[in-house]
């Protein structure tokens, strides 16, 4: 079994990994950390480059936990890209990070998090970034 | 994209004895390689049934022009006729694309049509609707209905940010072209 | 040389709303430039109705500003991302995403706007100082010198540029086959207008390169082709070190030279002249093997050589009015929609357009200079806009734009036919340049091969006969036979490179 870990470069990102890794050794499940940037432009602040993800793989070893970095591309389907690797992985957990939107911000940007929320087939866990 | 590998640049700037120097042929490779490199994101190449459709459209070019040129007439050399001019530069189009079509079958330069093809398509033809539509119902409308499309179906973008964006872009348009530069577009009312 | 004429030039640049329109092309340029998907060329295409608004100076005072400006903006997404914008970016790749590799990328993209500043700055004094030369020379050029020139240059451009030669020249006279459309000025017959009112006054300039160089790019971005998604890369420190500035100045000044002369040459001059000076850096240095690896010198070069080149490419526009590549096609019809020919009578009959373009490459250079090292960052963020935003408003503004210049919706009609064709000629594999290269010159040519023929007595022979006409034509048929020759060659070198590893 496994689990999926979203990551994005932020506070948020960081407790996500932190509470998968956990997480993972606590069953004693493959993680996979999935960092997915948006498709389209040639830039997006979301992808991490090959240092910071072998640091975070760094990390996963230091947890005693067999980690895979994987950096999908998505276009407006995030939830559907953490589907496919539900399908593909039998993962048992998804596990992301939440954060803080104004009402307005929800409207206009949406929230990914809350699609993955509804769309899940498998348990989501959510988690805050740490104050 | 163009090919920077094309003519032998470095020898032109070079004194000394015209042989080619074997570090600039290993630019010229790595240029290669760096353009293959970029090309990968080009759908394959089309085959030789493209190629022989191309020489044949611009043949059926070449000889649409003769036949119209040779008809207004080429008059003497002493006194061009209308259709001289034109006339010579449609033989120059035949030879060539018969020289394409009988040399050109393994060029690997066309590109095949795929299944994103279909979205240039609708393009396309998102544009020609606002053509019609614009002098019938203003521009505000169809510039909105362009957006959206482009940004929705082609662009795979959000409901949400396909809207927003749509109506910024169209309300941007609008304060500058009428508002700012007073520019006569057909408009709504 | 009376140097007044040079001196009101700079008083015409200096106007606040030229400066303004200076200010603006280079930021646009640059802008773009960064942007992958659309290149100069489809930038001033798309721009070109606002030209039709403003007074000539300024509005090629914009277009050469969006022109060096996207140069520049190519050198960013070279370095931080290995992408080159432009062509003439190419080889900054080896070493400036090298040394971006190392963490210096800041550093590469201080030279290489260092190094842009100082070429184009050596090449407009070489342009000031070479021009009215040229233009004086030309001055007594006939008829049958211009349909020679003229057919020099669309073969030179189609030859040299990219993909199959044959297609070019191809394309080139399907170009020329266009611009025949319309009432016959010599004759008054109407040619291959089927009746149309609106093809009988011609196909106008503006529709066609919005067409084939704006919307066919755009629409052939439409078919998805970015798939690489890159991490934010980090600039560093922008400001080169002394000894990285000592160790690139020869590299700098080298490069200025290859690319004013190369870049007066027909054709690919900044493209070429990027490579050349690259290959002589890396011929003369001690350690060639530095080069690929980060070597400060394989950026300073390059980039150098390009904007020179750009700058130089000027020349045979301002003096002989025959465009050294497609960007200068699109200021040649820019020229003309505002009523101004462009030819060896600008520099007595417009000394202010001659000179105020000159003069504001020196201000648009300092601007580019002061812009680049501290907006770097700026630049860097445009990276992040996804095309599938830009492409709908890129199009509208296209779209609108051509009907603003005459308040028409066939030209929106004629714009997207022309970018369907553009797309269509991409696609299979024919390049769009030489067509709307050919399409400007083409007029020129047909009446200046008429009237030669007038002058020389209907007698084609002349044209060969007459010293300058001859001596273009001779050069036309070492064009025509350039493929044959260089084959030959290099099966001649390849023969010696064999029987040197066989010995």
């Amino acid at each position: 079994m496994t689990i999926l870990v979203g990551y994005l470069p932020t506070p948020e990102g960081e407790a996500a990994v932190d509470a998968g890794l956990r997480e993972g050794a606590l069953r004693g499940e493959r993680v996979i950390i999935v960092n997915s940037p948006r498709r389209g432009a040639p830039v997006d602040e979301r992808k991490i480059d090959d240092a910071a993800g072998a640091e975070l793989l760094r990390r996963a070893r230091e947890s005693g936990v067999d980690a895979e970095l994987r950096q999908p591309l998505h276009d407006d389907d995030l939830a559907e890209t953490f589907e496919t690797l539900v399908e593909e992985t039998g993962a048992s957990l998804i596990v992301i990070g939440l954060r803080h939107r104004s009402l307005v911000g929800k409207f206009i940007m949406g929230s990914e998090a809350q699609r993955i929320l509804m769309e899940s087939t498998i348990p989501v866990l959510t988690v805050k970034a740490a104050l | 994209m163009s090919d920077p590998t094309s003519p032998p640049g470095p020898k032109s700037v070079q004194d000394g004895p015209p042989e080619p120097d074997p570090r600039a042929a290993d630019l010229q490779e790595e240029a290669d390689r760096l353009q293959a490199e970029m090309e990968e994101a080009r759908p394959p190449h089309g085959g030789p049934i493209s190629q022989v459709a191309a020489a044949l459209v611009a043949l059926a070019v070449g000889v649409f022009g003769a036949v119209g040129s040779y008809a207004l007439g080429l008059g003497r050399l002493t006194q061009p006729g209308p259709g001289l001019w034109p006339f010579a530069i449609s033989v120059v189009i035949v030879v060539l694309s018969v020289v394409l079509l009988l040399t050109g079958r393994h060029l690997r330069d066309t590109e095949r049509f795929s299944r994103s093809s279909l979205q240039t398509a609708a393009g396309v033809l998102s544009l020609v609707g606002l053509a019609v539509l614009l002098p019938v119902i203003g521009f505000e409308i169809p510039s909105l209905l362009l957006m959206f499309v482009w940004l929705r179906l082609l662009g795979k973008e959000s409901w949400r940010s396909s809207i927003v964006i749509s109506f910024g872009a169209v309300a941007a348009f609008y304060v500058l072209f009428v508002l700012l530069l007073q520019i006569p577009l057909p408009r709504l009312v | 040389m009376d140097i007044s004429p040079i001196l009101e030039g700079f008083g015409v640049v200096l106007e606040p709303a030229n400066l303004l329109y200076c200010l603006i092309g280079v930021i646009i340029g640059m802008l773009i430039g960064v942007l992958p998907g659309l290149g100069p060329g489809a930038t001033i295409a798309i721009l070109l109705p606002i030209t039709y608004s403003i007074e000539p100076v300024s509005a090629i005072i914009m277009l050469a500003g969006i022109f060096y400006g996207a140069q520049y903006g190519g050198t960013i997404t070279s370095v931080l991302l290995r992408l080159p914008g432009e062509a003439s970016s190419v080889v900054t790749v080896f070493d400036g995403f090298a040394m971006a590799k190392q963490g210096r990328a800041g550093t590469a993209l201080g030279i290489a706007a260092i190094g842009s500043f100082i070429g184009g700055t050596v090449s407009i004094i070489g342009l000031t100082l070479v021009a009215p030369v040229v233009a004086g020379f030309a001055l007594d050029f006939g008829p049958p010198e211009y349909a020679a020139l003229g057919i020099l240059g669309v073969l030179l451009i189609s030859s040299v540029g990219n993909g199959n030669k044959l297609k070019a020249i191809i394309a080139a006279g399907i170009g020329l086959l266009i611009a025949t459309v319309g009432r016959d000025t010599f004759t008054g017959a109407e040619r291959f207008t089927f009746g149309s009112l609106n093809l009988a006054e011609g196909i106008d300039f503006i529709p066609i390169a919005m067409g084939l160089f704006g919307l066919s790019e755009i629409l052939y971005n439409l078919e998805e082709r970015h798939n690489r998604v890159h991490a934010p890369a980090k600039v560093g420190n922008v400001w080169p070190s002394r000894g990285d500035l000592r160790q690139s100045g020869g590299a700098i000044g080298r490069g200025s030279v290859i690319g004013f002369v190369l870049g007066v040459l027909p054709g690919g001059g900044a493209v070429l002249s990027s490579l050349a000076a690259y290959a002589f850096e890396k011929r003369r240095a001690k350690r060639p093997e530095r080069f690929g690896q980060g070597a400060v010198e394989g950026v300073a070069a390059p980039e150098t050589a390009n904007n020179a080149a750009a700058t130089s490419s000027f020349i045979p526009l301002l003096t002989l009015g025959i465009p050294a590549n497609a960007t200068m096609a699109l200021m040649f019809g820019a020229l003309l929609i505002q009523g101004i020919q462009p030819g060896p009578q600008l520099v007595t009959e417009h000394p202010d357009v001659f000179w105020g373009v000159i003069n504001s490459m020196y201000i648009g250079n300092i601007l580019l200079l002061i812009m680049s090292i501290p907006m770097v960052g700026l630049f860097v963020r445009i990276l992040r806009v996804r095309p599938a935003i830009m492409a709908p408003i890129t199009v509208l503004i296209t779209l609108l734009g051509a009907y603003t210049v005459r308040n028409q919706v066939y030209d929106i009609f004629l714009v997207i036919a022309f970018g369907v064709l553009g797309y269509l000629m991409k696609k299979f594999g024919f390049e769009p340049g030489p067509l709307v290269l050919a399409f400007v010159l083409g007029s020129m040519i047909e009446s200046s091969a008429r009237q030669g023929l007038l002058i020389l007595g209907g007698d084609p022979v002349g044209f060969l006969t007459r010293p300058i006409s001859g001596t273009v034509f001779a050069l036309i048929v070492v064009v025509l036979l350039w493929p044959l020759i260089r084959g030959a060659l290099r099966r001649k070198t390849s023969h010696r490179v064999e029987e040197k590893i066989s010995s």
